[in-house]
């Protein structure tokens, strides 16, 4: 058990005792749980196989072909279709299927009618298909998955820089803050989205190049952040307390400097993290993001508006999104309240 | 305990603003980034009441005016090498890319020519190149693909100095005639943006500030934090669906109806307003939550500060009090985004432009990238540029204007 200290221990005790804030990372640490875990819920493999006395497990691994279970095709295997051949035959062999059995990239096309299907129990599709047939619920939840993933690297990254880089230019100043001010203001004045609009219609971007391209241009807020609050620590008394005491300045950045400075840095999370989710379905939409077939809520919020006659494709991304980013900023206000106390003492 | 956002200093919620911007500024389009004025923003929130100002102060003040006059200088000395830099960037990479123009034009021709051949004799042309050398080094020549990418730089360089923006590829019409096309478009939106977010901001934040945790202040604040939340293209979506597409109240999009020419002068105008309300609001939810955030935070800082308390002591009405010393403090954190306004009138929003089929200058850059037709890309990004950093110094000249406190770029830029 890591030993907190008294003050940070207060302000957990804050963040706690705001509910709405509080309540919220519970959820958010459960939806991130879930779509970690999402193999398990949404997918087109089966959980559990049970044929002729052996057990399958085909969620995660290699697939396995139909011939397995006495099909006669050698390509992946049809669970669903498996699970109502196997009721049908009644020789005590079972399916055990995920909550949704579709996988985000399989088109369910039904015979004589064409997609997108209306969200129905009966049909499997708790929230529809898309116009090509996809599981809303499945493209939502891996969706938001990818984003998620994407916001947090995208946030690794630009902290990782923005400390290191805005440590340095606050603690040892001179040339080195000099150029990099400078820097910061030219490459601040980037038109953002449109440069990345162009770069990515040049390159079709992956994950990690569409990421890379989004660091590039998303580090300087922290950096400047971290400059102006290094600054002000290292004016203060304990540095130079510190400095007499005769501690080098890696141990001054790192073990006073630095600790001080926590605040900052975890209050811009929540908002780094709403922004990063925002930046990427907003690309995704408009077609410069990551390439289809992944899925991803621009995309579908690009179905969505070309497709209104079909609602349940635009609602439901949209109040995921208000829902999930209306979390975030919760869990920034309750996290920004517990790390800055300070109450209003105003003329009445 | 107090626990909502909006009671806590301006300075913070601008902070969160700026680290917030990828997501925001991407909701508005054509923004990006911007880290706070060199020195601006800190000394911009310590407000007291300046204008009872003593000698030394003022001679302190013309000192500051030559300092700040040399700051303005250098900002507008770093435009040209940012611009220079921006510009070749883009210009490199547009001319990486695979399916420029030449390539485009090849396949135009070609698949005309299949569809010719097909219809006389029955089977096809060769399908590759349909044109002669001579004719693709003439098209070479003409968009400049015949020279290395710096030297091409250079020239093209040259002619946006002369304000020529080439031709675009796809319509063979000047750029700058198709740009001024879409003027009118993005700024009709730009400047009822403005007026309307200003105009409601201000009033509402003074209102907040003064009926602080009132009814009002509560059931103001959650369609505020809603829009804090949700980016402005979201909200446009979801308007989209409810209004115009299930209730159909609203038209689905465009600028103006098909039969627009044939209305009465009433009708037109009704027009206009009926196809602008949605796109309005998805705007405003942008920069409805932060501008009247700033508003109440700053005011209520005001508020609480001794020359407030001075002024009510010494006998002013309450309200005296607020209107004439406490408000005329609280407007200078506004100022500091009063220039991002410049490039939002033009640019637009991409995103916006895009759900409402609105045709101005975002569906224009919007377009021009999918159908790679660089010489509009590359028109956009020099006027988008260039507003953008004009945009930015004019923030600051507000802010200097209104706060005569203010140094920019003298001890204050290290940071506070």
């Amino acid at each position: 058990m890591i030993e907190l200290s008294p003050l940070a221990r207060k302000q957990w005790q804050r963040f706690r005792s705001i509910k709405r804030g509080y309540y919220s990372a519970i959820v958010m640490a459960a939806l991130l749980g879930v779509s970690c875990a999402a193999e398990l819920l949404v997918n087109s493999r089966a959980l559990i196989v049970s044929y002729q006395g052996e057990w399958y497990f085909p969620t995660y691994g290699a697939f396995l072909p139909g011939t397995t279970f006495g099909l006669d095709y050698d390509y992946e295997t049809n669970y669903r279709e498996l699970a109502a051949r196997l009721i049908e035959e009644d020789r005590g062999d079972w399916v055990l299927l995920p909550i949704v059995p579709f996988d985000p990239f399989e088109n369910d096309l039904q015979a004589g009618v064409y997609p997108p299907y209306a969200p129905s129990v009966a049909g499997g599709h708790f929230l529809g298909t898309d116009t090509t047939g996809r599981d809303v619920v499945a493209r939502l939840l891996y969706g938001f998955r990818i984003a998620i993933a994407f916001a947090l690297l995208l946030l690794a990254c630009n902290y990782a820089i923005g400390i290191a880089i805005g440590c340095a230019m606050g603690f040892w100043g001179g040339a080195f803050d000099l150029l990099f001010q400078r820097l910061i203001e030219v490459w601040s004045n980037v038109p953002f989205l449109y440069v990345i609009m162009i770069i990515a219609s040049v390159m079709v971007p992956n994950f990690w190049t569409l990421a890379t391209v989004m660091v590039l241009f998303g580090w300087m807020s922290m950096t400047w952040y971290m400059r102006t609050s290094t600054y002000k620590e290292k004016a203060r008394e304990y540095v130079m307390a510190a400095r007499a005491l005769g501690a080098s300045n890696v141990r001054i950045i790192a073990r006073h400097v630095l600790p001080n400075t926590i605040s900052v840095i975890v209050t811009f999370i929540p908002f780094s993290i709403a922004s990063g989710i925002t930046a990427l379905t907003a690309l995704d939409y408009l077609g410069f993001g990551l390439p289809p077939p992944t899925p991803s809520w621009g995309e579908l919020l690009d179905q969505g508006t070309a497709n209104l006659d079909y609602p349940w494709i635009v609602s439901s991304v949209v109040i995921a999104m208000v829902v999930v980013l209306l979390m975030v900023t919760y869990i920034g206000e309750a996290i920004r309240e517990a790390f800055d106390p300070k109450q209003f003492s105003y003329y009445e | 305990m107090e626990r909502e956002l909006w009671t806590l200093p301006g300075a913070w919620v601008r902070k969160v603003r700026d680290v917030t911007t990828v997501g925001d500024r991407l909701a508005h389009g054509s923004s990006w980034p911007r880290p706070l004025p060199l020195g601006s923003v800190a000394t911009a929130t310590k407000t007291r009441h300046w204008w009872h100002i003593d000698g030394t102060i003022a001679r302190l003040a013309i000192r500051a005016r030559v300092v700040l006059t040399a700051y303005f200088i250098r900002r507008l000395l770093l435009i040209v090498p940012t611009f220079i830099g921006i510009s070749l960037l883009v210009f490199t990479l547009t001319r990486l890319v695979p399916g420029g123009p030449i390539e485009r034009m090849l396949n135009e021709a070609a698949m005309a020519n299949q569809s010719a051949a097909a219809l006389s004799s029955g089977f096809g042309g060769a399908g590759g190149s349909t044109l002669s050398e001579e004719q693709l080094e003439d098209l070479k020549a003409y968009y400049g693909f015949d020279k290395p990418i710096f030297e091409a730089y250079v020239v093209w360089l040259g002619r946006v100095l002369v304000l020529d923006l080439g031709h675009s590829t796809r319509y063979t019409e000047p750029v700058w005639d198709i740009i001024r096309d879409r003027f009118p478009i993005s700024i009709f939106y730009g400047v009822a943006t403005l007026i309307l977010t200003y105009g409601v901001c201000i009033p509402l934040g003074i209102v907040k500030a003064i009926r602080h945790k009132s009814g009002f202040d509560n059931a103001t604040s959650a369609v505020i934090f809603f829009g804090y939340a949700i980016p402005g293209y979201v909200v446009g979506i979801a308007l989209l669906t409810a209004f115009a597409s299930e209730l159909e109240w609203f038209p689905l999009g465009g600028f103006i109806s098909d039969d627009f020419d044939d209305l009465s002068t009433t009708q037109k105008i009704g027009d206009v307003l009926d196809h602008a309300a949605l796109p309005l609001l998805s705007y405003m939810a942008g920069s409805f939550a932060v501008t009247t955030l700033m508003m109440k935070n700053s005011l209520m800082d005001n508020l609480a500060a001794d020359y407030v308390r001075t002024a009510v002591a010494k006998g002013l009405t309450f309200k005296r009090a607020v209107f004439r010393h406490a408000m005329r403090n609280s407007l200078i954190p506004i100022a500091t985004s009063f220039g991002g306004n410049i490039s939002l009138i033009l640019t637009g929003s991409f995103l916006i432009e895009k759900i409402f089929n609105i045709d101005g200058f975002g569906l224009l850059g919007f377009e021009s990238l999918v159908e790679r037709d660089y010489p509009i890309v590359m028109g956009i990004l020099v006027i988008a540029s260039i507003l953008f950093l004009i945009g930015n110094i004019l923030s600051d000249i507000c802010v200097a204007l209104v706060d005569p406190r203010v140094k920019f770029g003298a001890a204050g830029d290290r940071g506070d």
